[in-house]
């Protein structure tokens, strides 16, 4: 990861944008990633969604497949 | 995602990550993977016929849990066709409820929710209380086959698993759609 990456835009979707893409696909197709506390994914998550909390997610970054669109939550 | 999960108004499940997981072991094969699920969907199937009898008075309602116990009967049944597409042979089903005595009873349903205790729960509920239940059950089961299907090694397991999360997605439209209707 170069200095420049830091400046690249990060396109986002509103959740309704996210529910129509989610429902459309296979969930072998993309990588969802919760980056809450384990507490908060307790409470509720999106079904089929990965927990990397914010603070792991450099150790655990390889769980992220880059050639897959993701969506953050 | 913009809001967060604040924004989000679909269906959301619940637990920690290893939430039921505990129940298939990473290292189970084809077979037991196939025993294991063949007795939640069981389970599942169970409860819907329950509740449909719960609703002998409201013809559509009944109608509807029927429907939902067909549906079950279907996801038992293409459980099995994948199993023996994928192996070429049939589940020994003697040999896993010897092995699995507890788990293969029926007793508990999809979502790790034991038959006996939802029913309890539901028989004095209406029918979007006893559909949001199968939602919040189905959704669970949704969340973790798709979990398994990352977890396990094999790859005929694997497989089994992707196409339990499939199906349970579709069976999950179909509950949001009645649950539309009756509220």
């Amino acid at each position: 990861m170069g200095v420049l990456d830091y400046f690249k835009s990060i396109p986002t979707m509103s959740a309704d944008e996210a529910r129509k893409f989610l429902a459309g696909k296979n969930p072998d197709e993309y990588n969802l990633v919760d980056v809450r506390q384990p507490m908060e994914y307790e409470g509720d998550h999106l079904p089929g969604a990965n927990l990397i909390p914010m603070a792991e997610l450099k150790d655990r970054i390889k769980e992220i497949d880059p050639d897959k669109p993701t969506v953050v939550y | 995602m913009e809001g967060g999960i604040r924004a989000w108004k679909g269906m959301v499940a619940h637990g920690p990550p290893e939430s039921g997981m505990a129940y298939f072991s990473p290292a189970a094969n084809a077979e037991e993977i196939v025993g294991l699920a063949w007795s939640l969907e069981e389970g599942s199937r169970l409860f819907y016929q329950g509740v449909s009898e719960h609703f002998s008075d409201d013809p559509e309602a009944g109608k509807m849990f029927e429907g939902l116990v067909s549906a079950e009967k279907n996801h038992e049944k293409h459980l099995l066709e994948t199993y023996e597409t994928l192996t070429g042979t049939q589940p020994d089903f003697v040999g896993l409820r010897e092995r699995f005595q507890d788990s293969l009873s029926g007793a508990v349903m999809e979502g790790g929710i034991k038959v006996k205790e939802a029913l309890d729960w539901a028989k004095d509920k209406g029918v979007a209380e006893s559909l949001e239940l199968a939602m919040a059950m189905e959704v669970n089961a949704y969340d973790l086959y798709i979990k398994m299907s990352r977890a396990v090694e094999d790859k005929q397991a694997q497989e089994i698993f992707k196409k339990l999360s499939a199906e349970e997605q579709v069976h999950l439209e179909k509950l949001a759609w009645l649950l539309e209707r009756r509220v």
